[in-house]
């Protein structure tokens, strides 16, 4: 790796009273890499996303994005810098129509209504919900509330996007589609940090895997590498597996 | 949609507002209603703004409003100030102290916001009847009755009620303009999902203050408006929950929260039905007009929950969609 990482997470901890959530964790993302962090329920996989976006504030350790340190900032403001996430439960604005939804997060770089109303209507086609843009979020399919929290981390124009298993839920075509949709935006740039619990996602898009267990990073590799790890096998699927 | 279509829907929609104010201009009993009507859906709307897009329920309200009719009353007799020029710096003192106010209490989420909202304002009631050189106390300040543009005093109530209009044909327009603006998407988002709003990089603390200072601005020139409107006030009068700070939001939920014009048809219902029912009712049954209120507002919370205009607009859609499809 030459010149500064990405996104650098050093010994990363976070505790919850007793309960060490994320326990000294390291590691880096280059620019335009797809990394995916695996492990099983309860493994710290959201806790390390919340670290990186701001929602939680570490206990120990530090992130730098492009560069700079980032510990300290808020969310709204990592986000200005260039981090979009989704949710793991999706949070569409229901009140609020698909396009509208969008809108509030392209008026981060576009500040008048035009050029927000445009931009949004790009991310939407991108996603595939344009004929759905005027009608209230809470009407949305699974499938397409997954697509809409692409969609409003992707109206930030991001340089990184986070996403906290946006496939759970979907049926096989759709898999597939989104699939698609994280290449193609891949071979624009984008880098991304995926959560997925769907090992044939995994091995798809990402180069490069981490596995979280019990708030520990227990191996980081090439896909098949990782996966035929006996550590990781075992953490999977306990110790009898063997 | 354009922003000409935008400002021509709203304006004939407030056109429509009017009509009542044509055909009623020479009966001082109904106009006097209307001019009522008009502020309140004024004030309602400015509510609207930090209660229903921003989703902060503010029951505080009250102490802009007062704020604004004090300060206009003391600028015109004291200083000779034109109220037309008076409820600017009103406007800026209502600003000040709702951010000093809102900047603690926006720690406090849903009812506990609600509550302490509530209880500045009893604690403004209360100071503003120990503030005698201020306020007048509790026998209040009475603006004499010199008739005249400049001193915002009219002879005929037909220019009152204009007047009203004017005022809240300004706010129906900076709330559509607010609507579609980077602020109102910020205040809905924030009103929906606070985590979800900073994650799309929204400075939640920021938009709720600067959505709460354009509430407050508008609130009081609204008391200013007011004041000069009844020329006489005392503590009860500007700090009464169950007629201000509770009413704004009672207007506004009734016609539609978070609707541009939910809070003018919440008004344009409420200042008149309760009119007529304290009239009717009031002198035989005493409070018997607040027991219908009452009755009016448990049905309308439990089946009106969008209130008139979310209703409607919801309806149009539906049928739209049907045909649609």
């Amino acid at each position: 790796m030459t010149g500064t990482p990405f996104l650098s997470v050093e010994n990363a901890v976070r505790r919850f009273k007793g309960l060490i959530a994320v326990d000294t964790v390291s590691f880096e993302i280059e620019r335009g890499e797809i990394l995916s962090m695996i492990g099983p329920n309860g493994a710290g996989k959201t806790t390390m996303f919340n670290l990186i976006t701001g929602q939680l504030s570490l206990s120990d350790g530090a992130i730098a994005f492009r560069g700079e340190q980032i510990s300290n900032l808020p969310p709204h403001v990592r986000a200005q810098r260039g981090m979009g996430r989704t949710f793991q439960i999706a949070k569409p604005l229901i009140g609020l129509t698909t396009r509208e939804n969008v809108m509030v997060g392209a008026f981060l770089r576009h500040h008048r209504f035009a050029g927000a109303y445009d931009c949004a209507s790009e991310v939407l086609a991108e996603v595939g919900l344009e004929a759905r843009a005027e009608i209230p979020a809470g009407e949305l399919t699974l499938s397409e509330r997954r697509r809409l929290e692409i969609a409003r981390a992707l109206a930030l124009s991001p340089e990184l996007i986070l996403l906290d298993e946006v496939m759970a839920g979907l049926n096989a075509t759709e898999v597939t589609e989104v699939i698609d949709l994280i290449q193609r935006l891949n071979g624009q740039g984008m880098t991304f940090l995926v959560i997925e619990h769907n090992l044939k996602v995994v091995r798809a898009v990402s180069r490069r895997v981490i596995v979280l267990d019990h708030g520990v990073k227990i191996a980081e590799g090439t896909a098949s590498e990782v996966l035929s790890d006996p550590t990781v096998v075992k953490a999977y699927l306990g110790k009898r597996a063997q | 949609m354009s922003l000409a279509t935008l400002v021509g829907r709203y304006a004939g929609l407030l056109l429509l507002a009017c009509v009542p104010l044509g055909l009623t201009w020479n009966d001082p009993y109904w106009v006097n209603i209307l001019a009522y009507a008009y502020l309140f859906a004024a004030l309602a709307c400015a509510w609207n703004i930090i209660g229903g897009f921003g989703g902060q329920f503010s029951l505080g309200h009250g102490v802009f409003f007062a704020i604004g009719a004090y300060s206009v009353a003391r600028l015109y007799l004291d200083l000779g100030m034109t109220p037309w020029l008076a409820v600017f710096p009103a406007a800026a003192l209502a600003t000040l102290v709702a951010l000093l106010i809102s900047w603690p209490t926006f720690r406090l989420r849903g009812p506990f916001f609600a509550i302490a909202t509530m209880a500045i304002n009893e604690a403004c009631f209360a100071l503003a009847n120990y503030t005698d050189h201020l306020t007048g106390g509790p026998r209040g300040i009475l603006i004499p009755f010199r008739a005249g543009f400049w001193n915002m005093i009219f002879i005929e109530r037909w220019k009152y009620a204009l007047l009203t209009f004017g005022f809240m044909s300004i706010v129906v327009l900076i709330t559509a303009l607010l609507r579609r603006s980077r602020l109102g998407h910020y205040l809905l988002a924030v009103r929906e999902d606070e985590d979800s709003a900073r994650s799309a990089g929204v400075d939640v603390l920021r938009v709720k203050l600067l959505g709460m200072a354009l509430s407050a601005a508008l609130t009081g020139i609204g008391g200013g408006i007011f004041a000069m409107y009844v020329r006489v006030l005392d503590p009860p009068t500007l700090f009464a929950l169950p007629d201000i700070g509770v009413k704004f939001a009672l207007i506004s939920l009734i016609g539609g929260i978070g609707t541009i014009m939910g809070p003018v048809v919440g008004a344009l219902l409420i200042v008149p039905v309760e009119n007529f029912l304290r009239g009717t009712l009031g002198g035989a049954i005493p409070g018997g007009h607040l027991i219908v209120l009452g009755i009016i507002l448990v049905c309308a919370a439990l089946f009106l929950k969008r209130g008139i205009v979310g209703e409607f607009t919801g309806a149009v859609r539906r049928i739209r969609n049907r045909k649609r499809s």
